[in-house]
Parts: structure tokens; C-alpha cells; sequence
């Protein structure tokens, strides 16, 4: 009976030892299991990665692969060398993703901040081009030199809009035709204003050697063979209305001879005087009558030649 | 008889005891072949990030990165193979972000320079517009 009692005593003890030497043997490489500490900063950063509109949609693999990460450093882990480890891996990759979601949405930007860059030139342009039409109106007294000026801003300022509009092969095509010719895009067609240097004063012919622009209608007439012309001959305010409505006549007809003889078919060439009318500048000075001396020729718009 | 008894089971309870430490050492403390696998990927993960320029863009990951993998190495000089392994890995994860950093500074420098041409251009209009009658 005693012997008994002793036997069961001895085995107790023996169990609680044993159960309290693997205890103490497991509490030296382990500790209670909690989420590591780190895991939960790596899990906000991640959150707010993925809450940005404009950067979750991108490096959607990465992201994964942070998500993945964050996970991992989340499981509970006895380890604190291990525990420290995937957390780490966790912030790297955190940081990662966002970086590569970074890069995306700035490339991302670029085709918008090209076109504000587009947008901002044109705006310069035409402010260049307003800007010295403003300039040529004042110092007038200059005379054509400046107006010519103002219009090669201005049709710089054309070709700008033209080439923003389309790129279209044709239309550029035809943008550098108009280039070479020199012409001024408007409602009416392509207008080329011939200066009163091509005549002599109270003279309908042409000055010999004064005919380079013309030459160059010439041949952008040559190329684009659907396009009519219109020749409009103007005249300063100096003499009476009839001679000058005469001489307008006379200077267009000129001009329209020109061109038949360079082999332009008459059918596409109509000549018309506008006398005094319609004067582009002052006709109190002198300058201003010399501009308002001139020969349009208008180039009709093809309906579908523009866009 | 009981005297004898006693005696056995003393000394297997230290048996068992012995065993059951040696069982739970070596599940925390077994070692592995050297991690070169993990070495090597750091290594090139470092390479691909210095050919990027991380050394101008993002010196503090890189240099994060060589550190950690020269503890690497320490780590299997002293057969710390675990260590030398979590270490490895961490120089590659540095290293990818210092990747993922340069390019994020590049990307950006690259648009901040067009946003400075842009309103460049946009001040000059205004300036020469100002100017002008």
C-alpha cells in the first residue's frame, strides 16, 4: 500500500518536470505568439498605396507582391530574428511598389504635359504674331518692310495651328507649299498680297524682275491644279475714283496675263479692279498709301484640300 | 527491490530530458548549405541598380544594400547560413528599391523639367505681351 503511494509520487514528479523542462527548453528559443512588431506600419503604408487613385491601378504586380510581403511579416512568429526579417522585406517591398506606381503615373503625364506645351506655344505664336502686327500698325511710317514682318508672324502663327490641328501628311504637305509661297490662310482662301513694288506708279505693267513671288504662285498653281484664282488689283485714295478704279483693273489684268503666259489656264483666273475700297492702311501718310496700293491674289480652298 | 526501482527511473527521467533538448535544439538551430542563390540574385540586383545611376538617385538604399550583403558573407564565414540567407534577401530588396527609386526620380525629374519649360513659356508670353502697346 505504501509502496504504491510512494510509485504514484515518484511518477508525478516526474511529469511535472518533464513538463516544465520542455517549457523551459522551448521558452529558450521561442516567446508567446504575437503579430511582429513593424508588421502593422508596413500594412498602413501598403493601405494607403492602394487607396491612391493615382498610383493603385499601377506596378499592379509589384503591389501584389508588397501585399504577398505584408502578409507574411502579419503571420505570428515565435522567431524574432525571422520575425524582423520578413518585416523588412515587407517595408522594401512596400516602398518598391509605390516607387515603380511613381514612375508609371509620371510617364503617365507626359502626352498631357506635351500638349500644354503645345498649347502655350501656339498661345506664344499668335501673341508674337498680334504683337508685331501691333508694332507694324504703329511704325507704319516704316512702310512695307515691317507689314511684311508682321505677316510672316502671323502666318508662322498659322502654320503653328495648322500643324497642331493635323498631322495629316497632306496638310503639311500643302502647309509647306503655302510656306514657300508666302500666303495668309484666311476665310476666303489662301490671300498672297502683292506689293505696289511690282508696278511703277500710274503704270498697269509689270516691273521686269518683279515677278519672284508671282513665279512662286506659279508653281504652287502648277501643283495644286483644282484650286481657282481670284486677282484683285487695289489703289491708294490719290486721284479720282474712276482712273483709279481703271487702274486696279489694269494691274489685276496684268498680273492675270502673267500667269497665262506661264501657262496657267484662264479658266481658273478671274481679274477684278476694287479701286480705292477696302484699304488695309491709313491714306494719310505715305506709307500707308503704299500698302494700301496692292494686288490680292486669292487661292481658293478646295473643300476637302483644308481640313 | 524499491531502492533499485527508484534509481532507474531517475536516471530515465534524465534520459528523456537529455533527448527532448537535443530534439528542440535542433529544431532551432539546424544548418543549411550556404545561400548562394540568394548571394547571387543580390549581386545582380545590385549590378541592375548601379548601371540605373541608383548611386546619384538613391545612394542611402544602395549603400543599405552592400552592407547588408557583406554581413552576408560574415554570416557564412560563421556558418550562420539562416542569417546569411535573410540577409542576402534583404540586400536584393534593398537593391530593387533603389531600382525602383532611381526610376521614380528620373521619371519625375524629367516631368518637373517639362512643367518648367511649360510655365517658362507661358511667362515669357505674358512678359511680352505686358511689353507691347
Amino acid at each position: 500500500m505504501n509502496t504504491t503511494k510512494y510509485r504514484d509520487v515518484i511518477l508525478h514528479r516526474t511529469l511535472i518536470a518533464t513538463t516544465v523542462a520542455s517549457i523551459l527548453l522551448t521558452a529558450a528559443c521561442t516567446t508567446a505568439p504575437v503579430k511582429p512588431d513593424g508588421a502593422a506600419e508596413a500594412r498602413v503604408k501598403l493601405t494607403q498605396l492602394q487607396s491612391d487613385p493615382n498610383l493603385a491601378s499601377r506596378a499592379a504586380v509589384a503591389i501584389q507582391d508588397a501585399e504577398a510581403a505584408v502578409r507574411a511579416a502579419e503571420q505570428p512568429e515565435v522567431n524574432k530574428e525571422l520575425a524582423a526579417h520578413r518585416v523588412y522585406l515587407a517595408d522594401r517591398k512596400v516602398d518598391t511598389a509605390k516607387a515603380l506606381a511613381e514612375t508609371r503615373f509620371a510617364e503617365d503625364q507626359r502626352p498631357e504635359l506635351t500638349a500644354q506645351r503645345d498649347r502655350a506655344r501656339l498661345n506664344a505664336r499668335t501673341d508674337e504674331a498680334d504683337a508685331a502686327k501691333g508694332q507694324a500698325a504703329a511704325a507704319r511710317a516704316e512702310g512695307a518692310e515691317q507689314k511684311a514682318a508682321a505677316d510672316r508672324a502671323r502666318l508662322d502663327a498659322t502654320t503653328a495651328q495648322l500643324a497642331a490641328a493635323s498631322s495629316d501628311q497632306q496638310a503639311a504637305e500643302l502647309q509647306r507649299q503655302i510656306d514657300v509661297l508666302q500666303a495668309k490662310p484666311t476665310d476666303r482662301g489662301l490671300v498672297l498680297t502683292l506689293g505696289d513694288v511690282l508696278f511703277t506708279t500710274g503704270r498697269a505693267d509689270l516691273k521686269p524682275g518683279a515677278t519672284g513671288n508671282l513665279s512662286k504662285l506659279v508653281a504652287f498653281l502648277d501643283k495644286y491644279p483644282d484650286r481657282t484664282v481670284a486677282i484683285q488689283g487695289y489703289t491708294d485714295s490719290v486721284g479720282s475714283e474712276d482712273y483709279n478704279q481703271w487702274l486696279s483693273e489694269r494691274r489685276a489684268d496684268s498680273v492675270k496675263s502673267y500667269l497665262i503666259e506661264q501657262g496657267i489656264s484662264s479658266i481658273r483666273l478671274a481679274a477684278s479692279g476694287k479701286g480705292r475700297s477696302d484699304p488695309v492702311a491709313d491714306n494719310d501718310s505715305a506709307a500707308g498709301r503704299q500698302q494700301n496700293r496692292r494686288v490680292e491674289v486669292i487661292i481658293s480652298n478646295p473643300p476637302t484640300a483644308l481640313r | 527491490m524499491n531502492g533499485t526501482s527508484q534509481a532507474d527511473r531517475g536516471s530515465r527521467l534524465r534520459l528523456t530530458l537529455g533527448f527532448t533538448g537535443v530534439l528542440l535544439l535542433a529544431a532551432c538551430a539546424s544548418t543549411p548549405p550556404a545561400p548562394l542563390s540568394n548571394l547571387q540574385a543580390a549581386q545582380q540586383a545590385i549590378a541592375v541598380a548601379e548601371r540605373g545611376e541608383a548611386a546619384r538617385y538613391a545612394p542611402g538604399e544602395l549603400s543599405e544594400s552592400h552592407t547588408k550583403l557583406a554581413l552576408a558573407d560574415t554570416a557564412i564565414a560563421e556558418r550562420k547560413m539562416v542569417v546569411a540567407e535573410h540577409l542576402a534577401d534583404e540586400s536584393r530588396a534593398e537593391a530593387e528599391l533603389a531600382s525602383a527609386k532611381t526610376s521614380a526620380a528620373k521619371a519625375n525629374a524629367v516631368n518637373d523639367e517639362m512643367k518648367r519649360s511649360n510655365s517658362t513659356l507661358v511667362d515669357e508670353m505674358k512678359r511680352s505681351s505686358g511689353d507691347k502697346p
